[in-house]
């Protein structure tokens, strides 16, 4: 309690508040020493101005801090000038910059301009400026300078890295495999001196990472288990309004086009924990003149410890229905592809309103198959011929099944930015990691990964609406009731950048008017001999 | 006057424990809480679910008769209106009248809940009550989907 019992001693004696213009200049400051602190009050101006320096370099660049917390050695801490004056050197150690290392990055000659004139802090009452005026010392321009200058190469790094990042992906797409490799060493190198946690140094760090993949070990598998893939999808879930999007404008359309029917039947493209059906079950339950018949068919991968999965899906949405009194039947189809699945799997009776969920599954039909047909022409085919009420399709808002792999790497990563800066906004830990896990391993599919490995083909909604229309679709317009609940969805997440926009139609939701998803409804052209639908309903159970 | 003193003392609410529900029917839910930390009698009255059924659709519509079921089914009203519905009608009314969205419900200048609310609210019940169905692999029961709602608003 050394410095504390000096303060007591010391405030009593200069009991003028220090910004008094009638203090003398060798007293030390009564408010700071109350604190443990020894300044002269002629050196108040400069330390001001020093902690300013210190606060606003340790605001831009926080990992160079760390060093100081374990290697800096203060001697005397409460002389708080020459202490604050000790942090600011060693700081500037790491950073000898001079115009010559400015050469460094000759191919941006717009650095040069970018290194601001010292700025003029006006951070002083009337009261200082009137003491200190002659007293104050002439600032050492060189040290400004050099904060400017870090705070300035900070910003410009993250432009640097896309240019680089660009520029790797135009020569491997020309086959310079070289010169891509020397590129990727000097975005690691530049990668250390930015802020990785988040912002543009987040992103870039896994578009590193997969282009030293798609360069060094293309051969490595980008998917992970069926668990694994599970728990990163329910994080994505929980950290994000993505998928909950998805999933109640899905159910708003399904229970809009089950209007009238008593037996309905609802296939589930994946199935995962069907966490999407809950709210499905509960609006059956309640609507005007009663629940009907559901059946449930999920389709999801076999699970490889022989436990199944999808049957205990199946027993908790079972329990659930039960509670609430709806009459449900649910069917496990485990299939590794969609396209291995056929339709007499499926079991849909002949009077049964059929509705197909597909949540961010129809774009991995569309890699090429040497062995089958087209996999999207043919689950299209199947899917139209079980006549269904409604066709719900949500596919991610992007175009990363371009031919060229310059383009997909472009719109990947304007994409993906996108997507993340929308994930900074969400504080639950762990999901908010793991949902971050999620998207890596996504990008890592369409910049590293070629074929049939690449099932990550998102299409944008325009190429669908032309795929789904000359497949003997027509489009359902979502109603206005699915757009209030996606808005008040929305206002539910704490970050106010989403937005909910309606396209022909189709809604959207993105991040800062980009969309990212995309939701759409569509319904099966009437084929020229389908039975006119029944008066009387009857069910084959 | 000391015989009228008397008999004015003598007055409790716990002996006229119709007068008190009809006072508490009345409250709001910050209130009904520190209502329940009154005594036991008041605690088991305040826990009574229509209590909370009342508290949920005051100031909206009456709901059809099959809502009852359903959500007691799910849980009951006050575990609805506890983890659901206030939550959803704090965010939504402190973002569109700009309050920090404290205080009770029914100080809330009478604000009519929409029949759309509510219908989310009991949507994101039901996602509740699943996610609480025993069996979740490796998870534990309170990690929910709602806890989004939980986190304070970034205004």
């Amino acid at each position: 309690m050394g410095p504390y019992d000096y303060g007591i001693s010391a405030g009593s004696s200069s009991s003028s508040s220090s910004s008094c213009a009638g203090g003398k200049p060798t007293e030390l400051d009564g408010l700071l020493a109350g604190a443990g602190y020894k300044v002269r009050s002629s050196d108040l101006h400069q330390v001001a101005q020093r902690l300013e320096k210190l606060e606003t370099f340790m605001v831009n660049a926080p990992t160079e801090i760390s060093q100081l917390a374990s290697e800096a050695v203060h001697y005397n801490p409460s002389d708080l000038a020459s202490w604050v004056d000790s942090m600011l050197s060693e700081i500037n150690q790491p950073f000898p910059v001079s115009s010559s290392d400015l050469s460094d990055f000759s191919d941006f000659h717009y650095m040069d301009d970018l290194v601001t004139p010292p700025l003029q802090h006006e951070v002083l009452t009337d009261a200082w400026a009137d003491q200190s005026a002659q007293q104050q010392q002439p600032q050492p321009p060189l040290q400004q300078q050099q904060l400017t200058v870090v705070a300035a190469i900070e910003e410009d790094s993250g432009i640097k890295l896309v240019h680089l990042l660009l520029t790797c992906a135009e020569s491997i797409q020309r086959g310079d495999l070289a010169l891509a490799g020397t590129l990727l060493e000097k975005m690691r190198a530049l990668l250390s001196r930015v802020n990785t946690g988040c912002g543009i140094g987040k992103v870039a760090g896994y578009f590193i990472d997969a282009l030293s993949r798609r360069l060094f070990s293309p051969q490595a598998v980008c998917a992970g288990s069926v668990l694994e893939n599970e728990i990163l999808y329910h994080h994505f879930y929980e950290a994000c309004p993505y998928l909950k999007f998805a999933h109640f404008t899905a159910n708003q359309a399904i229970l809009e086009a089950f209007d009238g029917h008593d037996c309905v039947h609802v296939v589930d493209f994946n199935l995962m924990h069907g966490l999407q059906w809950p709210a499905l079950i509960q609006a059956l339950a309640l609507r005007p003149g009663g629940p009907p018949l559901l059946r449930l068919t999920g389709i999801g991968p076999p699970s490889p410890d022989g436990r199944d999965s999808l049957r205990e899906i199946g027993l908790k949405l079972a329990e659930l229905a039960r509670s609430v009194n709806v009459r449900f039947a649910f069917r496990g189809v485990a299939a590794s592809r969609l396209d291995d699945v056929k339709p007499w799997m499926l079991q849909v009776g002949p009077r049964e309103a059929v509705a197909i969920n597909s949540i961010m599954q129809l774009h991995k039909l569309l890699g090429p198959d040497p062995n089958r047909g087209s996999p999207i022409d043919s689950v299209l085919g199947w899917v139209r011929s079980l006549n269904p009420k409604i066709i719900t399709v949500v596919e991610q808002e992007a175009n990363h099944n371009q031919p060229e792999f310059l383009d997909r790497f472009t719109e990947a990563l304007y994409y993906y930015s996108t997507m993340f800066d929308s994930l900074e906004s969400c504080t639950l830990q762990p999901e908010k990691a793991v949902a971050e896990m999620y998207i890596q391993r996504e990008i890592c599919n369409v910049v590293s990964c070629e074929g049939s490995a690449r099932v990550e083909r998102h299409e944008p909604l325009a190429k669908w609406r032309a795929r789904l229309g000359g497949a003997g679709f027509r489009p359902l317009h979502l109603g206005s009731n699915a757009f209030k609940q996606a808005s008040m969805l929305l206002t539910l997440f704490s970050a106010e950048g989403y937005c909910v926009e309606e396209n022909q139609g189709c809604l959207t939701l993105g991040w800062h008017s980009r969309p990212l998803i995309a939701a759409s409804a569509w319904q099966a052209v009437p084929l020229p001999d389908t039975n006119s639908l029944p008066t009387i309903n009857d069910c084959v159970l | 006057m000391e015989q009228e003193k008397e008999k004015k003392a003598r007055f409790c609410i716990n002996d006229h424990q119709d007068i008190l529900i009809e006072i508490l029917t009345r409250l709001d839910d910050r209130s009904l809480g520190v209502a329940a930390c009154v005594c036991r009698l008041w605690c088991s009255i305040c826990r009574n679910d229509s209590l909370w059924e009342n508290l949920c659709f005051r100031n909206a519509s009456p709901p059809t008769p099959d809502v009852r079921s359903v959500v007691e089914a799910l849980g009951g009203y006050r575990r609805l209106y506890m983890v659901c519905l206030r939550p959803v009608l704090n965010r939504l009314s402190g973002l569109s009248l700009g309050l920090a969205g404290r205080g009770g419900v029914s100080g809330r200048n009478g604000r009519i809940w929409t029949q759309d609310e509510v219908q989310l609210s009991l949507s994101l019940f039901s996602i509740d009550y699943y996610e609480r169905l025993g069996g979740r692999q490796g998870g534990d029961a309170s990690a929910s989907s709602l806890m989004f709602l939980c986190k304070p608003v970034n205004v």
